[in-house]
């Protein structure tokens, strides 16, 4: 039968033994992180990144490394998943973006901060996690209509393993370079298209499920109506979630032009 | 209520309540933002919500225990607090950080590192207060008149949760090495040093409450936090499993932390089996309601729902959801929030002398909150569940995920209803119970029929071969 004193030392010498062991696999752990994370890659914009990160507590919305609140997206794989034209825009004005939806604080973010913010992302996604954020095992939003134009590659890394071909996330296929000959006499897909359209919308059954599929498109809308839905989404149809994105003239054009040719 | 410096948890307490008060409106601000009614967004963004109602827990529960040790400490040391001028300092000053902080959330100034939210001017504050408070308690323990291990288990808790806020203070550029250090200071808290100061007051309230012999109670002690620190420090690694440290502590951690439940069901076992040895019926019935409950929540919450997303196989996929939240809410409810209310309910009548222990409103208040906690916690599993599925299995969009899990978020607003019922009944019973009266100085006719703890620990040696005997069997389980 325990005595007191028995328990008394099991509990004291349970308590340092294991606290030892965790201690030193605190010292093997730190010398490891450097490597695992690719802290080479930290550049003062990424610090500055993640003082931003820290001082706005985006970690009261969102989770980073499934580590945070469960309100807001997980952002680990944020930057190979959007790119960062995309969060350029979308950090600009959150509210913006997702009319009418969940709404996010719109801080006064200076060009600089968005980049650094951008930076973070880009490094936190590179970081050996073991696995996570894990693969979905179907995805419904497998992959993205193949591009003519190669984008500016958000994520070509040489450490990616290569996706498997079947499951792969929507998010992957910015990496790929045309694939698919079927638009190749049409228009060539704009690449703010691929940067920002996508994410809401459908073409060729991939993309996301926020708007409305894309195919056919040019069949139901004309140049005109066309150019004033996308000069003034909120004009045209109050109350959509449709945003207004930041065109310029030349690339608002090459927009309506592609979109015409989806028959 | 032995001694006039007693008194001072009164104030702890009734701290508590206010600020539990404040926890749950935030908590419903929460869940209605959940369900797309977010029109307090201008003002109370839901990062902001967030953080108060996280932080005013740890603050609330922080009050609590020290409220708890200002009542027990003195007791256990047989001699009035150090200093009582000084207790009370420290809770106004506690108070004026916790007030200044929550502002600040709402003016966007934080660090913004989860549950470590408080900007770091506040943080030196916290350092200077609660070394203030672990002062007082140690010069009261230190020039006592007794030590008992109890009273010792509860200090150490508090002295080492005070160290242990330090790794959180260092600043990292590497998002890992922050991360890491982070959850030395969450983790090994609410799964290591917290535990102590949770079974050095279940032990204080068992052996006032059943009457088994402190000797027994105390041996017991020492098994659970044995239990706890051998699974919970290496436990620790279930944090390092996907933040970019290395591999394995997906084995470490999923080892260890599997073991955690260990700790929490000796704790229920240890609470049920003192329960049913207690020879006599202690008037103070709701207090053990709360003590006994808290062993058996804790252990759901904490031990087997912790356990339950806890192995990295199950953690890769239910990490950073909904999941985690209903495990948390659970836990800390079991845990940490019982055994406070626990230590409210049987300080009161001996504080104010008014024996407010078998009442209606009392036993409700049980019952309700309970109930609608494990609604709740039913309600986050539900969309827990929901969202993994549909977000980590079938890649759905965040977003899209989120509209079809917001009926589930009716379900735990309603839950939260019921259990907010509860908190009123027992803050209702606190005011009650109005203040505490110098009359009870010395009056123990309340506990009157108990052996003291003095005797219980001289007398001890002989009857104790006798009354271990039937916790063989638990032994061998836990």
């Amino acid at each position: 039968m325990l005595s007191k004193s028995q328990a008394r030392t099991f509990f004291l010498v349970g308590t340092l033994l294991f606290s030892v062991l965790f201690l030193f696999l605190t010292i093997d752990t730190v010398r490891q992180v450097p490597a695992q994370t690719r802290a080479k890659n930290i550049t003062p914009a990424v610090a500055r990144g993640k003082h931003l990160w820290d001082q706005n507590n985006c970690m009261g919305c969102h989770t980073l490394l499934g580590e945070g609140a469960y309100y807001a997206p997980e952002l680990t794989k944020v930057y190979e998943r959007r790119g960062a034209a995309w969060m350029d825009v979308f950090l600009k004005d959150p509210q913006a973006m997702f009319p009418g939806q969940r709404k996010m604080v719109k801080y006064k973010f200076s060009d600089q901060d968005r980049q650094d913010l951008i930076a973070f992302f880009k490094w936190i996604g590179e970081m050996d996690l073991n696995g996570f954020p894990p693969r979905p095992s179907r995805d419904l939003n497998a992959g993205l209509p193949a591009q003519v134009t190669p984008p500016a590659p958000p994520s070509t890394r040489a450490d990616v393993p290569a996706p498997r071909p079947t499951t792969q996330p929507s998010s992957q296929a910015a990496t790929r370079v045309g694939a698919a000959p079927q638009v190749a006499a049409a228009p060539a897909m704009p690449v703010k298209f691929q940067q920002l359209c996508v994410a809401c919308h459908m073409l060729g059954g991939k993309g996301g499920r926020v708007g409305p599929a894309l195919d056919g498109v040019g069949k139901k809308y004309n140049v005109t109506s066309l150019r004033k839905w996308l000069e003034d989404p909120q004009g045209v149809k109050p109350g959509t979630a449709m945003p207004k994105l930041p065109f310029t003239a030349q690339e608002l054009d090459q927009m309506v032009a592609f979109l015409l040719a989806q028959k | 209520m032995k001694f006039k410096s007693q008194k001072v948890a009164y104030w702890f307490f009734a701290a508590c309540m206010l600020l539990l008060t404040l926890q749950l409106t935030y908590g419903f601000i929460m869940a209605f933002a959940h369900m797309g009614l977010d029109g307090l967004h201008d003002y109370i963004p839901f990062n902001a919500a967030r953080a108060t109602h996280t932080n005013l827990l740890v603050v609330w529960l922080l009050t609590g225990f020290m409220g708890a040790t200002h009542f027990i400490i003195p007791e256990e040391a047989d001699r009035e607090l150090h200093s009582v001028p000084l207790a009370y300092l420290q809770l106004v000053s506690l108070l004026v950080v916790g007030v200044v902080a929550i502002i600040g959330f709402h003016l966007n100034w934080w660090e913004g590192r989860k549950f470590l939210e408080i900007p770091r001017p506040l943080d030196y504050l916290v350092v200077v207060n609660v070394l203030l408070f672990i002062y007082n308690i140690g010069m009261t323990v230190w020039n006592g008149k007794r030590f008992t291990t109890t009273g010792i288990v509860l200090f150490m808790g508090l002295f080492s949760a005070a160290l242990l806020y330090l790794p959180g203070m260092i600043y990292f550029t590497n998002h890992t090495f922050d991360s890491y250090f982070r959850w030395w200071v969450v983790h090994l808290w609410v799964e290591g040093v917290w535990e102590l100061i949770m079974g050095a007051i279940l032990a204080y309230l068992l052996i006032k409450l059943t009457g088994v012999d402190r000797e027994v109670i105390e041996k017991w002690l020492y098994v659970i936090v044995g239990l706890t620190f051998l699974s919970g420090i290496l436990g620790t690694g279930h944090h390092y499993y996907y933040i970019g440290t290395p591999r394995y502590w997906l084995w470490i951690g999923g080892l260890f932390s599997a073991l955690e439940p260990l700790a929490f069901l000796g704790m229920a076992l240890f609470a049920v089996a003192m329960y049913r040895r207690s020879g006599r019926q202690h008037p103070n019935k709701i207090s053990l309601y709360w003590t006994v409950g808290c062993a058996i929540m804790a252990f759901v919450g904490a031990g087997f729902l912790g356990f339950a997303h806890t192995l990295p196989q199950v953690n890769m996929y239910t990490h950073g959801t909904l999941v985690t939240a209903m495990h948390g809410h659970l836990a800390f409810w079991g845990a940490y929030a019982m055994i406070v209310l626990a230590i409210i309910t049987y300080s009161m009548p001996l504080m104010t002398g008014r024996k407010l222990w078998n009442n209606m409103p009392g036993l409700l208040a049980f019952w309700t909150s309970n109930i609608g906690m494990v609604g709740m916690t039913g309600a986050f599993a539900v969309a827990g569940i929901a969202q993994v599925y549909l977000e980590r299995k079938l890649g759905l969009d965040f977003m899209v995920v989120q509209k079809e899990i917001e009926v589930h978020f009716f379900g735990l607003t309603l839950a939260a209803t019921l259990f907010s019922v509860g908190i009123t009944l027992f803050i209702y019973n606190f005011i009650k119970h109005g203040l505490p009266r110098d009359e009870m100085v010395g009056d123990q006719s309340l506990d009157a029929e108990w052996v003291e703890p003095h005797q219980a620990q001289t007398v001890s040696a002989a009857p104790a071969p006798e009354k271990s005997t039937p916790k063989t069997g638990k032994k061998a389980k836990a």
